[in-house]
C-alpha cells in the first residue's frame, strides 16, 4: 500500500481510514459552489411553498399566496391558485380558447348554406374538423379521408353511396349506416355470376364478351337477379338504400382498378356477387356534439364534391 | 500494489490468493448472470425499439408484441442486467472492505437461484399476457412473494456480513448497498399490498384504488429509480472508480452528506409523475420542490466520483475502464439535472407522455447505470479468475460503440419528446389544435427509426463485451486447472 497520494501538493489529509489494502477516504470540505447550490434551491423551494399549495395540515393544506380569478355562473370568484380554477380560467379567458369560441358561435349561427359560402367559416371549419376527423373517422376512413378499397368508403371522391349532400352526410354521421348487399352463391350458377359481373364491367366500358354482357343484363334487370331493385335499371344506384352507382368506374368495394387482366376483373366482381357484404358505420349522434356534427359534415361534404 | 491495481486490466497478486478467504464463487454467477441478462434484455429492447420504427415487425404474434415484450426488456435489464450486477458487486464489495467472508455460503446461494428464478418466471408470464399492470412491478403476487422471501434473505446475508467485519468502520459504499437493500424491501412490500383472485389464480387486485394507488405506484416506480438505480449503483462507484484509479475517494465529508440529503429528499418526488392529474396540488408541489432539492444531493456523488480522479487524469487516455467509470458519472450528472428540470410542472406539461422520458430514463439506464456496471464488472472478473482481461482494445470498442449508442438514443428521444410535445400543444389562428395525435404519431417514425439504431449500437458493444468476458473466464478456467496440476506435480515431487 501506498501512501504516496497523501503528499500530493495541497492535498487535505485523508481520514486514516483504510479498507481492502488502498481504499482510502481524503477529507476535503464540501465544494462552496455545491453548498451553495444546495441551499440556492433550498431558497427556491421555500419560496415555491409560499407561492403554491404545499404542505398538508390535519385535513387541509397551506394554500399559498398565488389566487386565480374565474366566473363561476356569472359571478367572479377569487380562489388560491389550483389546477382546476387554473383550467377554467383558461377555458374562460385564455387567448386561444376564447378566439375558438367566437369561431364556434359564428358557425352555429350559420346554416350550411351560409357556411359553405363564407371563407372564413370555411376555413376555421376546416382546421376544426381535420382534428375531429383525425380523431374520431381516421380509424376507417384515414387520415386524408381516402378510406380502404374492400373496406372503408373514399370520401375524397364525388362519389357517395348514401348520398352527398350536407342532410344526408349530417344523417350518415348521426345515425351511422347499415350497408348490406346479399351473397348469390344460392340463388344463381357459377356462369350466371360471371354474366352478371360482365354486364356489370360493361357498363364501365370494361372489354368483356358481348354475348356474356346480354346474359347479365338479363338477369340484372330481371326478377332471377333482382339487381335493378337497389342499383336501378340503368345500374345509377340508389342512396336510400346505400347501393352504388356501378356505371362511374368508382370502385370502393372492389379493387378492379388494381386487377391487372379481364379474367381477374371478371373473377373479382364475380366473387363479390356470390359473397355479398356487410358493412356499418357506427352513429356518433351521442358522442358528438351538434356543433361538431355540424363542422364535420361541412368538412365531409367539401372533401369531395358534395352534392 | 497500488502501482499494479493502477495499470489497466492487469490484477494484483494478492486477489488469487484470497479467493479462499472469500466467497468469490457467489460473485462468479451473479456476474455472468450479469452479462447473460444484459445480452438478453438490450436484445429485447432493439426489438421492441425496431417494433415501435416498423410495426409490422410484431408479425401479428401476441407474445412478442410491444405491449407484453416491453416489460420483459424493462425486468431483463433492471432487475436481471443491472440486479444481478448488483448482487455480484455488493458481495463482492461487502466482503472485500469488511475483510471477511460472506455470512451462509448457501443461503448465498438461494439468493442467486430465487432470483434468477423469480425473473425467468416474469418473463415468461409477461409473454403469456400475465401482468399486474404496474410498471416495474408486473410480476403477480406468486412472483412477487419468491422476491419477497429473496429479498430478505439478502438483506440478512448483507447484515450478518457487516457485523461480521474485522475493520473498525463500515465503508462508504455499504451505506449505499444497504439502503438500497432496505428501501427496496419496503417498495416491493408496500407496492405489491394486494389481494389475490384466488390460490391457483394469477391475478389479485390492489388494496388501494385510484389516485391513492397511483401514488403508491409512483412512489414505488421512482423510488426504483432512487434506490435501485442510484443508491445501489453509487455504491457501486465508491469501491470501482477508487480501486481503478488507485486514489483515495475525495471527500468523506461530502460523501456524508450527501448520502443522507440523497436517500432522505428520494423519498418524496415520486408523485412528480403524476403532475396535473387527479392528484391534489399540494402532492404536487412538494414532488416538485423535493425534486429541485434533490439535484445537488445527488451531484454530490458525481462531484466525489470524479474529483477522485483529480490529479490522475492522465488515466481517461490509459484506461478504457476509467472511461467508462468517469463517462458513467457524466451521465449521472446530466440525468440528475434533466429529472428536477422535467419535474417541474411547466416543463413537464410539455414532457410528460412524450419520448423525453424515454430518453431521460436511458440516459440514466444506459449512461450511469449500464456504464458504471460495465466498468465495474471489466474490474471485477479478471480478478475473480485470477487473470488479466482478454482484450483492453475490445474494452475501448465497446466504450465507443456504447458511447454513440447512447447519443444517437437521447437525441432522437429529444427530437421525438420535444418534437411531440410542442405539436399536441400547438393551435392554429382560430384556436384550433393544430394537430392530430396521428400526425404527431406519422412525425416520430423518423426519431423511432434512429433510436433504434442507437439501440443497436448499444446492443453491438454488450455483445462484444460478452465475448471478450467469455474469453477472459476461459483463461481464467484454464489457468486454474494448470495451477491444480502443478500443485499437484510438486505434491508428488516432495513426496
Amino acid at each position: 500500500m501506498s501512501t504516496q497520494d497523501n503528499r500530493d501538493k495541497n492535498q487535505v489529509e485523508t481520514t486514516g481510514h483504510v479498507w481492502d489494502g488502498d481504499l482510502q477516504e481524503y477529507n476535503n470540505p464540501l465544494p462552496r459552489w455545491w453548498l451553495w447550490g444546495f441551499y440556492a434551491t433550498v431558497v427556491f423551494a421555500l419560496v415555491y411553498w409560499l407561492i403554491y399549495p404545499a404542505w398538508p395540515i390535519g385535513d387541509s393544506f397551506t394554500k399559498g399566496f398565488a389566487t386565480i380569478t374565474y366566473e363561476v355562473n356569472g359571478e367572479e370568484r377569487t380562489t388560491h391558485w389550483n389546477t382546476r380554477a387554473l383550467l377554467a380560467r383558461d377555458m374562460q379567458t385564455g387567448e386561444y380558447a376564447v378566439r375558438q369560441r367566437e369561431m364556434l358561435e359564428q358557425v352555429a349561427s350559420q346554416d350550411y348554406e351560409t357556411i359553405l359560402a363564407d371563407a372564413d367559416s370555411m376555413s376555421f371549419v376546416n382546421a376544426y374538423a381535420q382534428g375531429s376527423f383525425g380523431t374520431w373517422c381516421a380509424a376507417c376512413h384515414q387520415v386524408g379521408g381516402a378510406g380502404v378499397i374492400g373496406q372503408y368508403p373514399n370520401l375524397r371522391n364525388d362519389h357517395w353511396k348514401w348520398g352527398g349532400t350536407v342532410e344526408q352526410i349530417e344523417h350518415t354521421i348521426r345515425e351511422g349506416r347499415l350497408g348490406y348487399m346479399p351473397g348469390y352463391r344460392d340463388t344463381l350458377t357459377g356462369d350466371q355470376m360471371n354474366e352478371v359481373a360482365a354486364y356489370v364491367l360493361s357498363l364501365n366500358d370494361y372489354d368483356v364478351d358481348s354475348d356474356l354482357a346480354d346474359a347479365g343484363e338479363r338477369i340484372f334487370t330481371g326478377m332471377e337477379g333482382g339487381c335493378f331493385q337497389c342499383h336501378g335499371e340503368d345500374g345509377q344506384g340508389l342512396a336510400s338504400q346505400g347501393a352504388p352507382n356501378l356505371t362511374n368506374n368508382i370502385w370502393g368495394l372492389i379493387d378492379v382498378q388494381g386487377a391487372d387482366s379481364d379474367s381477374e376483373r371478371l373473377r373479382l366482381v364475380a366473387n363479390f356477387v356470390r359473397d355479398g357484404i356487410q358493412r356499418e358505420m357506427p352513429a356518433f349522434a351521442d358522442r358528438l356534439s351538434d356543433d361538431e356534427i355540424k363542422m364535420l359534415t361541412a368538412y365531409v361534404h367539401s372533401l369531395g364534391g358534395g352534392q | 500494489m497500488s502501482q499494479a491495481a493502477t495499470t489497466a486490466g492487469s490484477v494484483p497478486a494478492t486477489s488469487v490468493a484470497s479467493t479462499e478467504q472469500y466467497n468469490y464463487a457467489i460473485v462468479k454467477r451473479f456476474a455472468i448472470a450479469a452479462v447473460l441478462w444484459g445480452v438478453f434484455g438490450m436484445a429485447a429492447g432493439v426489438w421492441i425499439a425496431s417494433q415501435l420504427a416498423f410495426p409490422f415487425l410484431n408479425f401479428d404474434i401476441a407474445q412478442i408484441t410491444f405491449g407484453r415484450f416491453r416489460p420483459v426488456h424493462t425486468t431483463a435489464v433492471i432487475f436481471g442486467f443491472g440486479g444481478n450486477a448488483l448482487f455480484a458487486t455488493s458481495y463482492y464489495v461487502v466482503q472485500r472492505t469488511c475483510q471477511t467472508r460472506l455470512y451462509g455460503d448457501s443461503l448465498a446461494s438461494f439468493t442467486f437461484y430465487g432470483w434468477n428464478l423469480a425473473l425467468i418466471l416474469g418473463v415468461i408470464t409477461y409473454t403469456m399476457g400475465i401482468t399486474q399492470g404496474r410498471e416495474y412491478a408486473e410480476f403477480n403476487w406468486q412472483i412477487d412473494l419468491i422476491i419477497l422471501v429473496v429479498w430478505v434473505v439478502y438483506f440478512w446475508i448483507y447484515l450478518q456480513t457487516l457485523l461480521r467485519r474485522t475493520q473498525p468502520h463500515i465503508y462508504v459504499a455499504n451505506w449505499f448497498f444497504m439502503s438500497f437493500i432496505l428501501a427496496t424491501a419496503l417498495l416491493h412490500i408496500f407496492n405489491n399490498l394486494e389481494v389475490p383472485v384466488g390460490i391457483f389464480h394469477s391475478h389479485s387486485y390492489p388494496l388501494f384504488s385510484g389516485v391513492q394507488d397511483a401514488m403508491r405506484q409512483w412512489w414505488y416506480g421512482h423510488n426504483a429509480v432512487g434506490f435501485f438505480l442510484t443508491a445501489a449503483f453509487l455504491g457501486m462507484m465508491y469501491y470501482f472508480v477508487p480501486k481503478q484509479a488507485g486514489r483515495p475517494i475525495y471527500s468523506y465529508k461530502l460523501s456524508i452528506i450527501h448520502f443522507w440529503a440523497l436517500v432522505f429528499l428520494y423519498m418524496w418526488v415520486g408523485a412528480h409523475h403524476l403532475h396535473w392529474t387527479a392528484l391534489p396540488d399540494w402532492v404536487s408541489t412538494l414532488a416538485a420542490t423535493f425534486s429541485i432539492l434533490l439535484l445537488l444531493p445527488s451531484w454530490g456523488g458525481m462531484i466525489n466520483g470524479i474529483m477522485t480522479l483529480s490529479g490522475a487524469w492522465d488515466k481517461l487516455r490509459t484506461d478504457p475502464i476509467m472511461l467508462f467509470l468517469i463517462t458513467a458519472l457524466s451521465f449521472y450528472g446530466m440525468s440528475t439535472f434533466e429529472g428536477p428540470m422535467m419535474s417541474l410542472k411547466s416543463v413537464n406539461a410539455l414532457s410528460h407522455y412524450t419520448d423525453w422520458t424515454v430518453g431521460h430514463v436511458h440516459s440514466g439506464a444506459l449512461g450511469w447505470v449500464a456504464m458504471i456496471t460495465f466498468g465495474s464488472l471489466y474490474h471485477l472478473i479478471p480478478r475473480l479468475w485470477g487473470v488479466n482481461l482478454y482484450s483492453l482494445k475490445l474494452v475501448y470498442v465497446h466504450f465507443f460503440l456504447a458511447t454513440i449508442g447512447i447519443v444517437l438514443y437521447i437525441t432522437a428521444m429529444w427530437v421525438a419528446g420535444i418534437g411531440q410535445g410542442l405539436m399536441l400543444r400547438a393551435f392554429d389562428q382560430y384556436g384550433n389544435l393544430a394537430y392530430t395525435f396521428t400526425e404527431s404519431v406519422v412525425f416520430l417514425h423518423r426519431p423511432y427509426v434512429v433510436r433504434a439504431i442507437g439501440g443497436g449500437f448499444f446492443l453491438a458493444g454488450m455483445l462484444i463485451m460478452a465475448w471478450n468476458i467469455a474469453m477472459t473466464v476461459r483463461m481464467g478456467i484454464k489457468s486454474e486447472a494448470r495451477e491444480r496440476e502443478e500443485a499437484r506435480a510438486a505434491e508428488a515431487r516432495t513426496a
